[in-house]
């Protein structure tokens, strides 16, 4: 790594425009066991240079494999001459040059990437067998089971002309696991995942396989009985797994600057109330309260340290999220959330863990305080959009009357404006955790990303059949 | 303009040498594979070269160029299955890779149904025309002035808000060698135009839409850009006339989009092979032959339409492909087959193998046609109508769709509420809910006649269902 990185500072240093240049190499294994055995078990390894050259406001990207001297000037070369090609096509609003910044030079590692490298890969089919056999063990009910792990090791060297030289590694891991339940020729799945970025231990602490096992395998056989919710808006408590997910979609969307700049409905709101003042709302690359989060990164794809934003403070939009480009055009510094999938992508802005600060109430006070509600949990997919309407889908509705949860419905679809549901937020609960599962992003490229939050009470659209 | 049209011949010259190249390493890799002990072996390929604009902010903003290999081993031994990919052709990571396939099978259960089997050769009358030399040697300057049309026009109307766009191109070689003598490559050239956006006027601010689109052929790519853009802008604009949807349940109308994103997606579930294999669908062998859709329900998967995305002549594992009838007339004529599938069921591969090269092959449809019915469209809208006075029309959807029960419960994006025979407005915070194979079974109302292709791959007509619900705050 660090001979890698020697010559690409050098080759930087001697660039004639502003040029970055990313190292990256990723190592994957992944093993998926179905009915005890293994469906797929897989090896990846993928290593390459992406660089990036910014002329008169222009950008001009080139990646290659070949990473000897004259397959990296190659690449340059590339890249420089797409920057070249479109330089008097860009329009003069944009930035000419990009300021000067802070950016991270030394090496950046995030824990866990020896143990878990150092345990062998039989080891951890023996966790994934125990899990996927657990599920189909707890009732007659599961037909089959799936278990899924994946790991992967990323090892990364960001150089730029202007300054930046980091050195990052990391590795994370995840399990996925679904239990499909059977009745009368009436078919359930069940799903729940976990992901961290970090050791072994991080992923299957003490009983948390056989805990987990459990819980999916429960979901499955109680689904299959439970009838379909009656829509309408509604009073919902999501768990920190779905107050994760309203984070990340309804708003950390909706405040990536790219899309302000595109006119989204965050666009003009800077200092103005957008939530509930209970609410405030934070990105970060690594979140103290909650260790080894799934999209922790240190440093991000452009060089710059990746700190905690605060988007939403006490219910007033206090930040967007920005790379160094539209930092410059906003006038405020980059926050470290220019993030590339591989070496072959070039860096946007993205999330990483984001997440809402927790309350002084319990779960509990909350339910009892509740006269008609649903009790929201499992994560499915989501997806935001410019006007802030957001939908994410949910696998587990839990009625609430009078104080009390009842009856179990099948899964539902959540929707509404988000910063309109930010307004509507009375009770945070303490309880607090990072809990997206196995969730990545998707804006062209994937991102690994976490959020979470505590337990939080709105009023948003619940979807449902309708009588 | 021509002058500037075309690269020079060095590019042909460098592509040979790049065949040769993925050619020699996938031979390696199969020789490194047996010498570690495999009984059987199959390399995927592939070499991708490529170059793109991408646009932000109403605004060109970065173009760029990449090239790269991909190599992924599956290897048999003693029924046990390893698999393991890399991006490099160079000999110590492709030995690498062979040693760990065998590790991994080495711990492995066994599991009779893996297979690796010679493909018959590819037959005669499928396309030979995935490949454009003009495409392959398109300047980065043309490809610059194709995306200076797509800004030019979707600049026009200032109420139209460009995103995010790209125009890319991209030429690649696509191998599978096997160690039972198959040896297949295939090249392809592909134009590819998107565009993501939405309409503002005043405090008025529409949905995110997008677009993609795709042609093989050099000379149709400029009028592609410019008519596609206008289509796309004009219809993201016309959502600015907005109002609300009413909560309801009863017949709803879905655009072909909205068929391919909700019913297309649950019925490639049931309809492959391995969720028969694994008894996670609603159908099994007894219902080959049998009523299991509406009698208004022709479905197809057509892998030589060459001007759609998933278009290919062999597949993941060098099996030849072929139009494959699934749902005749509503009736169950068979599943999509990998070998895996094919082996497991004691049938013949259908030529269903999909995947790169780096994920262990699994079993998808190439490009899934829905046939269109009897009626116009204008006769669906009319059924609908007569049926019940206001109804949505469903253009595209953002949700969830469980393809084990078929529900889907989502927001309708883009969406159109009519009355009277008429469309009124765009609904914006709509969810609707439903079932899609009652959808497409017992309550189907219309078909049209008429059938679009959805992001250059899927191709489906406008459908009217009954029992839908429809919920609004």
């Amino acid at each position: 790594m660090k001979d890698i990185s020697a010559r690409l500072q050098k080759i930087a240093q001697s660039a004639p425009h502003w040029t970055e240049l990313r190292y990256q190499k990723r190592r994957s294994q992944s093993l998926q066991v179905q009915k005890g055995l293994i469906k797929q078990a897989k090896s990846n390894v993928v290593a390459g240079l992406g660089v990036r050259v910014f002329v008169d406001g222009a950008w001009g990207f080139s990646s290659t494999t070949d990473l000897g001297l004259k397959g990296i000037e190659k690449a340059v070369k590339d890249a420089s001459r797409c920057a070249t090609e479109l330089s008097g096509f860009v329009k003069k609003s944009g930035i000419k040059k990009l300021p000067e910044v802070v950016l991270a030079r030394g090496e950046f590692m995030l824990p866990g990437v020896v143990e878990l490298g150092n345990m062998s890969l039989e080891q951890k089919l023996a966790t994934v067998l125990q899990a996927e056999e657990r599920i189909r063990n707890c009732s007659s009910k599961i037909q089959s089971a799936t278990c899924t792990y994946q790991e992967f090791f990323e090892d990364k060297i960001v150089v730029t002309s202007d300054g930046a030289q980091a050195l990052s590694c990391l590795a994370r891991n995840e399990l996925r696991l679904t239990a499909v339940a059977a009745q009368q020729g009436q078919l359930v799945e069940g799903h729940h995942s976990i992901g961290r970025t970090g050791p072994w231990e991080c992923l299957f602490n003490p009983n948390a396989v056989e805990v987990m096992s459990e819980q999916t395998a429960k979901l499955a056989a109680d689904l299959l009985k439970a009838p379909r919710v009656s829509g309408g808006l509604s009073t919902l408590i999501l768990s920190p797994a779905m107050v994760g997910l309203l984070a990340h979609e309804a708003i950390g969307h909706t405040v990536e600057a790219d899309f302000v700049l595109s006119g989204s409905v965050a666009s003009g709101k800077l200092g103005k109330m957008v939530a509930s003042p209970l609410i405030t709302l934070c990105d970060s690359g690594k979140v103290d309260e909650n260790p080894f989060g799934g999209g922790d990164i240190l440093v991000d794809d452009e060089g710059v340290k990746a700190g905690t934003t605060v988007i939403i403070g006490n219910g007033i939009l206090m930040s967007y999220l920005h790379n160094r480009e539209s930092a410059a055009l906003f006038e405020v510094e980059p926050t470290g959330n220019a993030r590339a999938w591989l070496f072959r992508d070039e860096p946007l802005i993205r999330m990483r863990n984001t997440y809402i600060k927790p309350g002084n109430t319990s779960l509990e006070e909350m339910i009892q305080s509740t006269d008609d509600g649903y009790l929201v949990d499992g994560p499915l997919g989501g997806q935001a959009d410019a006007t802030g309407e957001f939908m994410f889908g949910a696998q587990k509705v839990q009625k609430i009357q009078k104080g009390r949860v009842t009856d179990l419905y099948r899964g539902a679809t959540i929707s509404g404006q988000a910063f309109n549901v930010l307004s509507t937020v009375d009770a945070l609960s303490k309880e607090f955790r990072l809990d997206l599962g196995s969730g990545y992003c998707g804006k062209g490229q994937p991102a690994k990303v976490d959020a979470g939050g505590p337990y939080l009470r709105c009023k948003a659209i619940i979807g449902g059949i309708q009588k | 303009m021509q002058s500037h049209y075309w690269r020079n011949s060095k590019i042909v010259e460098a592509l040979r040498k790049e065949k040769t190249n993925l050619e020699n390493a996938a031979s390696k890799l199969l020789s490194f594979a047996m010498k570690a002990g495999a009984e059987a072996a199959e390399v995927c390929g592939t070499y991708t070269q490529g170059t793109r604009i991408s646009l932000e902010k109403q605004d060109f903003h970065l173009a760029s160029s990449g090239q790269g290999y991909e190599l992924g081993l599956r290897i048999l031994l003693h029924s046990k299955q390893g698999f393991s990919s890399c991006n490099s052709t160079e000999a110590k990571e492709l030995k690498a890779i062979a040693l760990r396939a065998v590790e991994i099978a080495g711990f492995s259960p066994p599991n009779p149904y893996y297979a690796i089997c010679a493909s018959d050769n590819v037959p005669t009358e499928a396309p030979s025309d995935l490949w454009d030399e003009g495409l392959h040697q398109v300047s980065l300057r043309t490809q610059k002035e194709w995306t200076r049309l797509m800004v030019a026009e979707a600049t026009k109307d200032p109420r139209f808000r460009l995103n995010e766009g790209s125009v890319s191109i991209q030429s690649r070689l696509y191998l599978v060698m096997n160690s039972k003598a198959t040896h297949k490559i295939e090249k392809e050239t592909v134009a590819e135009w998107n565009l993501m956006g939405m309409a503002v006027e005043n405090e008025n601010i529409t949905s995110f839409d997008y677009f993609s689109e795709l042609s093989r052929k050099a000379p149709a790519i400029p009028e592609g850009v410019i008519s596609s853009t206008r289509k796309f802008c004009q219809q993201v604009i016309r959502n600015l006339k907005n109002g609300p949807a009413k909560s309801s349940r009863g017949i709803v109308v879905f655009s072909p989009r909205a068929v391919v994103d909700i019913f297309l997606a649950a019925l490639s579930y049931q309809l492959n092979g391995r969720t028969l294999v694994e008894k996670t669908g609603r159908w099994d062998r007894g219902h080959i032959g049998s009523q299991v859709l509406s009698e208004k329900i022709t479905l197809r998967d057509m892998p030589w339409l060459i001007d759609r995305t998933g278009a290919c002549i062999f597949d993941r594992e060098g099996t030849p492909t072929k139009n494959v009838t699934v749902i005749e007339k509503g009736r169950l004529k068979e599943f999509l087959l990998d070998q895996y599938a094919a082996k497991a069921l004691d049938l013949c591969s259908t030529g269903n193998a999909s995947g790169s090269p780096s994920v262990v092959p699994s079993v998808a449809p190439h490009v899934l046609c829905l046939e269109g019915g009897e009626d116009p469209v204008d006769s669906v809208f009319k059924t609908a109508t007569s049926a019940q006075k206001e109804f949505l029309l469903v253009r595209r959807f953002s949700g969830q769709v469980d393809p084990v029960t078929g529900d889907f419960s989502g927001v309708a994006k883009g969406s159109e509420w009519w009355h009277a025979g008429e469309c009124c407005y765009f609904v914006r915070e709509t969810l609707i809910s439903g079932n899609v194979l009652d959808c497409m079974g017992s309550n189907i109302v219309a078909v049209s006649r008429e059938t679009e292709t959805v992001d250059s791959s899927e191709q489906a007509p406008t459908i009217a269902t009954e029992n839908v619900s429809v919920t609004i705050a």
